[in-house]
């Protein structure tokens, strides 16, 4: 109250008039800075010339703060009339932004690129960098499983291919298509999102899917600084499904005249989902790293260990990532060589069939224990696909060991008339030690049991096993060796042209799956697990030994021109054009090459005389871009091409096994790449002397030529697909940024950034000169138990992907049993496929990403709120566990107390099992403590706690409803039987 | 220097990488592609045998079905819901199947395949292999294996279309039968200058010349069904071309049940004489269309004749598995089989069951609910009886379900076939039994039925001689003093049931609008079945058979 009052009265006392002139360090006026005075209201900015005048009192303080410049205070003395010369921003990161092959300034960017820095990365336990991308920037859409091992979904601005790979294409230093695991999240120094195409085209036929570019940190000359960033984390399970207890079963049961077998009933009450996961997992992460630099080099090395217990039982994750980088200059500065090297070693340990334990875990009885009273455990094999949870998970063992390896060597020359060469040679060589066992009582328990895919995906498959223990060992290498080389011209022509010119050449050569996997069984003993193959011997019970064919070795070759060109005029007319020409032996050998070209212009009206004199505006950017880009992931070497194998056996001159060989695939010598076509317009602008800034964007992007293992008639193509071009699909949306500082002052500030994000997909054609008949394809098949053949979309033109196509539930007939709506209209409680209804799709119509970051004096608070709106969610998992008529030999959920066992129809796929997708996540909450200059040993120290997914707000009724946005067949959620976690970190950052 | 380095050396290089490293070819070194497969003698043997895996998919199975149980020959009905498989069992007893019946759309799948796999594996042949006697003879092969799929297509589909050449994708239109039927003529004609002479081993389930002039005969004797022009003295030629061969001859009575043993084949009794065409078949062979396995045992067996718990019958052919058992014949059928000095008549299990002994009664224990549940519902009261197989099939538990009910009544009800004899060799339910396509009385019935129907005579037979050179060898009673078109419809019913010719001879015959078990339609459209959803869905250029619409 008190310092309420006495501000405007002090103001009031006494004030005096102060003028001044505000110029840059070349000596020119400076426009459009803000003066305040520091610890009031009052302000104004400076005119076309620099100049200003404001009212202070005889001892105040002026803030001058702009937008590219370092704020600059002055104290009011005795004169009243000031010069100021305020200095270029230094701040690297916020103003120049990484793009393909060099660099630019933001301001005078055309293009679609955003920036993430490292402490606006989520602060969470994983390796994976789509979940610490996850909600931090308008127009990605990132869904993370339950499971720490899957790699989040990652779509940006929509899906747009039905191939499988829609994930976005990194570029991790300069190095096209690295291994995004190598990167320790402490090491990032910043990421690019390069969103549309006149910022993604420069990488051709690679780029349709987006391009993320991050670049680690450096050492700076003069700087010796030694920094350890540290956190422990503990994670708890915070959501499970809701499955019935014993008693609650028991009750169940009884209640509608079922009763238990006395083979199951043993009066336990077990809750399965708990006997198979922690209840609590310890993690702990540290990262220790020293840079520097003398006169004419820099170097940066770091060491990261992270170990991380998996939240179910026997599974974890230890890490260590090495990274040394070196800058060398050398011939009069002239020429940097720059070395890096980087291994990432990891080893985790995984349950096999972990899918089916999971799913067993959910449905196992509760009335029965998990041993019996001799000590061995409960089973009941009577009845078929029922295994004890926990004895799968303790009969078995599985571990990969990976190594990856990036060295990189780059030289760059500076040449006279503004020329600069670079060559940058790369290696990355991946290497897999896979091994797994199940022992002599798995093996003699389970087999032919069902394995169980991955949430969201479709289709189990038997599973059969050697007798006596069973081994599968593989060993798998990857290698990729890039060469690219450019030259770049930057020239400025008098005052008032600037060019800047790139063109370049970039071969890369890879191989994959270089290796074997064997598998065999019949073991003396199960303690050498899978580490002695030689003990095994498979023919004695006549399983062989088998010889995975699913990673044969690949070798592929992608070559490429490239070339840009960016003029700029007086900082106020920016125009960009470029082209790729691609080569890749993946494509058939009719289409190898093509051209990937996008052009841009913006226009900075700020910069105009016709808006020196408003004071609305800081500034204001208007952009336009077209350009054309490619998509070839998810293709092998031997896609486009006739590949023979082993078609079965047949009689020829005595010998009824002669084996028979014939195509498996089928040729098509015209595959070629995916097309994106994309538009992109946007606007932005900072109002309220830069505490808004505001980015929008809107666009049109249409793939056309999707490539999919089309139908075709086997009278044509007797393999009855054929990988082709065909169809299209169109993504339309709009995104907005918003950045803003509603408060600052000396000791307290708050910084908000929003980001929203629509997009709406369809698919405009699914039509292919091979492909002529249907205008659909079904997807998304659970293969529930009685729903084998049910799918639960369709794709189809005009809808979008991820369109729901299933029964209509109508509520229950007079029988109680569950009724749907035919293809006529009216009800039936036999329904077909035919009575298919269009119901709904997977796809969101926002995301919301809200981040706060607010500070008083050392304490920073940083709260992150995640929502997803508008989408649908197949919940399938809860239809399969809806199965009111077998409650006596399988566990169902609570949700399910009302049903009745007369309803045989109610665990059908339907409407009834579509939910709402909407829901609102407080992703992460940080509290920060910061200390600067403790004492001469100590520069700055940083603790911190914080907590990931401390609530979600959602009407959905399974795990999460952060289902897989990504693949052919979004927003399903199957077999989603992860828990979700919750984790509480504390943290140290501390640098010497 | 320093100038020529800057100004000349570095840019030369630079323009030296971008002119040269634009090659994108990278050596296959881990599949089989075009430039390493096939090469050589034996691969193009192996790059062949996708043909015959192909051609081998449905026939013991899903195509058998669709001709057997079609006719009074055969029927499948359901045992307590199952077999019922969404009513395709039913629907071809009734002539009531629809575009998405299982058979209609599995047997089109199967053989527009089979028909591409042809197609593609000539196109790989005649790319790779080199030019001579032996491509000659292959490729001639491989297109007579399109032939046999293009007529089981024609016959079964009626109006097809005719796709040859592998890499045209554009959707064919189907053309009438009359159309397919002159392509097929045309295109065997065109591989009998190729075709082998030799018979047994060496050429065993391949096409040879026999093969070829015997499907000419079963094209020609049905020419005037298919295209309304009879051309009985082309078939009665074609048969002429296999007689006076002289490299087959009828089995003799004591192996005319041999012939279709397990250990069938070029060398087997009976086989070895009068297998024209077979499709060998191996309980251990793989393949990659259709099931490519004989499970004629898993349909026809009874449950309590194959391996079964203690009491609950006796495993009378030493096989490894409980048979699923629900395919028998017809009473209008086996009436067929009314001669009892016929070896024919012991391809049948029926009446009352004994042990190998054949005086034990093969008994079977159970409860009296369990043997019949609609007398004795509920009552579990033990009950022992002698199986019984009954002629009848009887609906009692759901007529629009086609069910017999689930006990043992309804288990044991319709006589069954075991002419390709149970195999106690093999460890699954795939049989050794080969299966022929073309057999030498199928030339001797062909030709007397030609005769009978305006051919004219050739090398001095008659179509009654002919009868009965067959009869002579098939019983022991006297021979027939006449012969009617009739006596030739039974007699190839005796001769060829479960063979998968029934259909094709009830319609030639016309008998196929007539009236048997459940079945009274009568429509003559039903003679072809429809084109099927599934081609629709891949050719759009297809129109749809008279009827179906």
């Amino acid at each position: 109250m008190l310092l309420l009052f006495a501000l405007p009265l002090s103001m009031m006392a006494q004030t005096k008039s102060v003028s001044g002139i505000v110029k840059n360090s070349k000596g020119d006026p400076v426009p459009n800075v803000s003066v305040l005075v520091k610890g009031t209201e009052v302000g104004t900015s400076t005119t076309a010339n620099g100049s200003f005048t404001v009212n202070a009192a005889p001892d105040a303080t002026l803030l001058l703060t702009a937008v590219n410049f370092e704020p600059a205070e002055i104290k009011i003395g005795a004169s009243s009339t000031y010069t100021v010369v305020l200095t270029d921003k230094q701040t690297l990161l916020t103003d120049v932004v990484v793009v393909g092959y060099g660099r630019s300034s933001r301001k005078n960017l055309s293009s679609a690129v955003a920036t993430v820095r490292p402490e606006d990365l989520n602060k969470v336990v994983t390796g994976d960098v789509g979940q610490l991308l996850q909600g931090k920037v308008a127009g990605l859409n990132v869904t993370a499983s339950g499971d720490p091992n899957k790699p989040a979904a990652v779509i940006l601005r929509g899906a747009s291919t039905l191939n499988s790979s829609q994930g976005p294409f990194y570029v991790i230093d300069g190095i096209p298509g690295a291994d995004i695991a190598t990167v320790a999240p402490d090491d990032i120094a910043s990421i690019e999102i390069l969103k549309d195409a006149a910022a993604t085209a420069i990488y051709g036929n690679r780029a349709a899917n987006g391009v993320i570019i991050v670049s680690t940190k450096k050492g700076r000359k003069g700087q010796a600084q030694v920094t350890y960033s540290g956190y422990l984390a503990t994670e708890k399970v915070s959501n499970q499904l809701d499955m019935m207890n014993a008693t609650e079963l028991r009750s169940f049961v009884t209640k509608n005249n079922l009763a238990f077998t006395p083979a199951d009933d043993k009066g336990a009450n077990t809750n399965w989902q708990n006997e198979v996961e922690k209840s609590s997992a310890f993690s702990q992460n540290h990262n220790l790293s020293f840079s520097g630099g003398g006169e004419h080099g820099t170097y940066i090395a770091s060491v990261n260990y992270l170990n991380k217990e998996g939240i179910l039982q026997n599974s974890d994750l230890k890490r260590v990532i090495a990274r040394l980088g070196i800058d060398q200059y050398a011939l009069n500065d002239k020429v940097r060589f720059s070395l890096n090297v980087t291994n990432s070693n990891s080893n985790a340990n995984d349950v096999p069939y972990r899918n089916t334990i999971l799913l067993q875990s959910a449905l196992y009885l509760p009335v029965s224990p998990i041993k019996n009273a001799d000590g061995t455990y409960f089973e009941n094999f009577v009845k078929s696909g029922y295994y004890n949870p926990v004895a799968m998970l303790n009969n078995s063992e599985m571990n990969t060991k990976t190594n990856l390896l990036i060295g990189s060597f780059n030289t760059q020359v500076k040449l006279p008339f503004g020329l600069t060469y670079d060559l940058n040679l790369s290696y990355q060589n991946s290497s897999y030690l896979f091994g797994s066992y199940l022992n002599k009582y798995f093996t003699s328990k389970y087999n032919s049991m069902y394995d169980n895919p991955d949430p969201g995906y479709a289709g189990h498959t038997l599973q059969t096993f050697g007798s006596n223990g069973q081994a599968t060992r593989s060993s798998f290498t990857d290698r990729k060796k890039v060469l690219e080389t450019f030259l770049t011209w930057d020239k400025k022509f008098g005052d008032f042209h600037t060019l800047n010119v790139v063109v370049g050449y970039s071969w890369q050569d890879n191989v994959i799956g270089d290796g074997f996997q064997a598998t065999t069984s019949n073991f003396p003993v199960d303690n050498t697990s899978y580490n002695n193959l030689t003990l095994s011997s498979p023919s004695t019970y006549g399983s062989g030994l088998y010889f995975g064919g699913g990673n044969a070795y690949q070798h592929t070759r992608l070559i490429s021109d490239f070339a840009r060109l960016n003029y700029n005029f007086k900082d106020k007319y920016l125009l960009q054009g470029s082209i790729r020409r691609d080569g890749s032996s993946v494509f058939g050998e009719n289409n190898q090459w093509g051209y990937f070209p996008a052009v841009s212009g913006a226009w900075r009206i700020s910069q105009e005389d016709f808006t020196k004199n408003q004071n609305v505006f800081t500034d204001l950017k208007l952009r336009a871009s077209y350009g054309v880009t490619g998509n070839q992931s998810g293709f092998n070497a031997y896609t486009a091409q006739f590949i023979s194998g082993n078609l079965g056996t047949f009689y020829y001159n005595g010998n009824g096994l002669t084996p028979a060989y014939g195509p498996t695939q089928a040729a098509n010598p015209d595959l070629q790449w995916e097309k994106t076509a994309t538009t992109n317009i946007g606007l932005d602008f900072s109002v309220l002397n830069g505490r808004l800034g505001v980015s929008i964007d809107w666009y049109n992007k249409n793939t056309t030529g999707m490539i999919y293992g089309y139908k075709v008639d086997p009278i044509l193509v007797p393999t009855g697909s054929i990988t082709a071009n065909g169809g299209s699909i169109n993504n339309k949306g709009i995104e907005l940024s918003l950045n803003a500082t509603p408060v600052r002052s000396k000791d307290f500030s708050w910084n908000t950034t929003l980001n929203l994000t629509h997009n709406t997909n369809v698919i405009t054609s699914l039509k292919n000169p091979l492909f002529v008949g249907g205008d659909s394809v079904s997807v998304s098949f659970p293969e529930g138990g009685g729903q084998s053949g049910s799918s639960l979309q369709l794709l189809k033109e005009g809808y979008p992907l991820g369109q729901f196509f299933t029964l209509e539930y109508a509520g229950k007939d007079h029988n109680g049993v569950s009724q749907f709506v035919d293809k006529n209209g009216a009800l039936t409680v036999n329904p077909t496929r035919a009575d298919y209804h269009y119901a709904g799709n997977a796809q969101p119509d926002l995301l919301l990403g809200w981040n706060n970051t607010l500070k008083y004096k050392n304490f920073d608070l940083n709260i992150f709120i995640r929502g997803v709106f508008g989408n649908k969610i197949f919940n399938a998992t809860r239809a399969d566990l809806f199965r009111p008529t077998t409650a006596m030999s399988s566990n169902i959920l609570r949700d399910a107390a009302n049903e009745s066992p007369a309803d045989g129809n109610a665990y059908k796929y339907s409407t009834r099992f579509i939910e709402s997708g909407d829901y609102v996540r407080l992703d992460n909450a940080t509290l920060g403590y910061n200390i600067k200059g403790i004492n001469k040993y100590i520069k700055t120290l940083r603790l911190y706690t914080s907590v990931n997914n401390l609530f979600v707000i959602t009407d959905f009724t399974g795990v999460d409803p952060e289902v897989n946005q990504g693949g052919i067949a979004p927003g399903v959620d199957y077999n989603n039987f992860y828990p979700k976690t919750r984790t509480f970190l504390f943290g140290v950052n501390v640098s010497f | 220097m320093k100038k020529l380095l800057n100004y000349i050396v570095f840019p030369a290089m630079l323009l030296f990488t971008l002119d040269s490293c634009h090659k994108l070819d990278v050596p296959i070194t881990t599949q089989l592609t075009p430039d390493v497969f096939p090469q050589d003698s034996s691969q193009f043997i192996s790059a062949s045998g996708p043909v015959y895996v192909a051609l081998r998919g449905n026939y013991a199975t899903e195509y058998f079905f669709q001709q057997c149980y079609s006719t009074e020959e055969g029927i499948m009905a359901a045992r307590g819901g199952n077999w019922y498989d969404g009513g395709q069992n039913k629907e071809m007893h009734y002539h009531s199947w629809t575009k998405d019946n299982g058979y209609v759309n599995g047997n089109w799948y199967w053989l527009s395949a089979t028909i591409g796999v042809a197609n593609q594996t000539l196109e790989i042949l005649n790319t790779t292999q080199p030019e001579g006697a032996a491509k000659n003879t292959n490729l001639a092969e491989i297109k007579m294996v399109r032939a046999i799929a293009y007529f089981m297509f024609m016959d079964n589909y009626g109006n097809v279309p005719i796709d040859t050449a592998y890499g045209d994708f554009s959707p064919h239109a189907n053309v009438p039968r009359s159309e397919v039927f002159n392509f097929i003529v045309n295109d065997i004609k065109s591989c009998l200058p190729y075709l082998s002479t030799t018979t047994g081993t060496a050429t065993y389930g391949r096409p040879t010349l026999y093969t070829a002039q015997a499907l000419l005969a079963k094209l020609y004797l049905n020419a005037e069904y298919y295209t309304g022009t009879p051309m009985y003295n082309e078939c009665i030629v074609a048969c002429d071309n296999v007689i006076s061969s002289n490299k087959f001859n009828l089995a003799s009575i004591t192996d005319y049940l041999k012939m279709f043993y397990p250990s069938n084949g070029p060398t087997a009794p009976g086989s070895k004489d009068e297998f024209i065409f077979a499709i060998p078949f191996d309980a251990t062979s793989t393949g990659f269309l259709g099931r490519s396995a004989n499970y004629k045992a898993r349909y026809d067996v009874p449950r309590s004749m194959g391996k079964v718990a203690a009491g609950a019958g006796y495993n009378y052919f030493n096989i490894p598995y409980t048979p699923g058992g629900p395919a028998g014949t017809l009473p209008e059928f086996y009436a067929n089989f009314n001669d009892p000095n016929d070896i024919r008549n012991k391809q049948w299990l029926s009446g009352l069951q004994f042990l190998p002994d054949g005086v034990t009664p093969l008994n079977i224990t159970t409860t009296k609910a369990g043997y019949d549940a609609v007398a004795f519902p509920g009552d579990n009261t033990p009950y022992t009886y002698q199986l019984n197989l009954t002629p009848n099939i009887v609906l009692r538990q759901s007529v629009p379900l086609f069910d017999c009910g689930n006990d043992e009544v309804a288990w044991n009800m319709g006589y069954r076939n075991i002419k390709f004899y149970p195999d106690a060799t093999s460890t699954s339910r795939n049989q050794n039994n080969d299966i022929p396509v073309f057999r030498y009385s199928d030339i001797i019935l062909m030709k007397a039925e030609a005769i009978l129907r305006g051919g004219t005579p050739t090398l001095g037979h008659t179509a009654l001689s002919l009868v009965n050179m067959l009869k002579a060898v098939r019983t022991t009673s006297a021979p027939l003093a006449n012969v009617t078109l009739d006596d030739i419809f039974a007699e190839r019913s005796r001769e060829f049931a479960w063979e998968g010719w029934h259909r094709n001879d009830v319609i030639r015959f016309g008998k196929y609008e007539n009236s048997w078990g459940f079945k009274t339609d009568s429509d003559p459209n039903k003679r072809i079945f429809p084109i099927p959803t599934s081609a629709f869905a891949v050719n759009p250029a297809l129109t749809q058979n008279p009827g179906y619409n």
